[in-house]
């Protein structure tokens, strides 16, 4: 009985804690718009984090400002919500970094199963190359 | 004193000296940062600027005048939450990135209750350089709000700026919200 009863309780418990919802989702199947992928390199160290936060890809656009515009698909392969920070770093055409207000360090969080895009604006026109971090926040 | 008692006491005492930390430095808005439901904390006013110059940046709103870099000056920024907050904590860091971008450099010499510079602005005047009007004013407000169910509560600060132009027309609006949400006052990153 007190088993059963451990149990029980047990089980309310991770009912009550876990976040399960997931993201169901509906889209055009004929797309109008074409992104422009850019091959990318991934460095992974927390491979927890890239089940959770996968990158699905990296497409670029130039703006209306003549800045560059970065944006990544990211997915949620598992069924929990995961909350990270990630923080775009960006470089010049000599491979320098330029650090401002456009490299912060950014919360966000992506529900089970949902695919979601973030994305950054270049700091300066001269701006031609960028990194993506990713990490986990508990 | 027996074995058990001693490795209990030991115990006790190396939970009592090893928790806390000493004095560190934590990057500035990052992950290790203290979130706090019912105050702005720096990372809130680093993330707003962020959205705030990303967008603006990428609207190509400051490369329409006809003599660039645009010039802008600082307006009211109006503090809707019950924090005395200095909203430098926010304008500076948009004005660094733009100016950083090439797209605007802000006056010093003319802006709402005075020039923030006076002596830039005395020797301006002494040298009879004429005084070049801002091209945009950028204005804003911080309000907040609060919600609380049973133990949970959460606070939502929104961020609202405008750029107008020598018209009075709103040619930029940026809109961030940031929520925060805790059964606590003061959490982890």
């Amino acid at each position: 009985m007190k088993t059963k009863l451990a149990a029980l309780f047990a089980a309310a418990l991770a009912v009550a804690g876990c976040h399960t919802n997931s993201v169901n989702s509906v889209e055009n199947a004929q797309k109008s718009g074409q992104r422009y992928m850019i091959p990318d390199q991934r460095v992974i160290s927390d491979i927890s984090l890239s089940h959770k936060v996968s990158v699905v890809g990296v497409n670029t656009a130039m703006t209306a400002g003549n800045v560059l515009k970065v944006q990544v698909e990211l997915l949620n392969q598992s069924r929990k919500l995961q909350r990270f920070a990630y923080t775009f770093e960006w470089f010049d055409a000599n491979g320098m970094q330029i650090n401002n207000v456009t490299s912060a360090t950014i919360a966000d969080q992506i529900e089970g199963r949902e695919s979601k895009f973030i994305s950054a604006v270049a700091p300066n026109p001269a701006c031609t190359d960028f990194r993506l971090k990713l990490i986990k926040v508990n | 004193m027996n074995t058990k008692s001693l490795l209990w006491l030991a115990a006790g005492l190396t939970l009592i000296t090893g928790c806390g930390t000493n004095a560190h430095y934590i990057q500035t808005g990052g992950t290790q940062s203290v979130v706090s439901v019912d105050q702005i904390n720096i990372q809130d006013f680093i993330s707003a600027a962020n959205a705030a110059t990303s967008d603006l940046l990428a609207s190509g709103a400051l490369d329409r005048v006809s003599n660039p870099p645009a010039v802008l000056a600082m307006s009211r920024i109006v503090n809707n939450t019950s924090q005395q907050i200095d909203t430098d904590l926010l304008t500076k860091k948009i004005r660094v990135a733009l100016l950083q971008s090439g797209k605007a450099v802000t006056t010093t010499t003319f802006g709402l209750g005075g020039p923030e510079d006076p002596l830039a602005r005395n020797i301006q005047q002494q040298e009879g350089k004429p005084t070049r009007l801002p091209d945009f004013t950028l204005s804003g407000k911080i309000i907040e709000t609060f919600a609380k169910a049973g133990n949970t509560k959460q606070s939502t600060y929104s961020f609202q700026l405008s750029l107008t132009d020598q018209r009075g027309l709103a040619v930029w609006e940026g809109d961030k919200d940031i929520t925060k949400q805790g059964t606590r006052s003061g959490v982890g990153f």
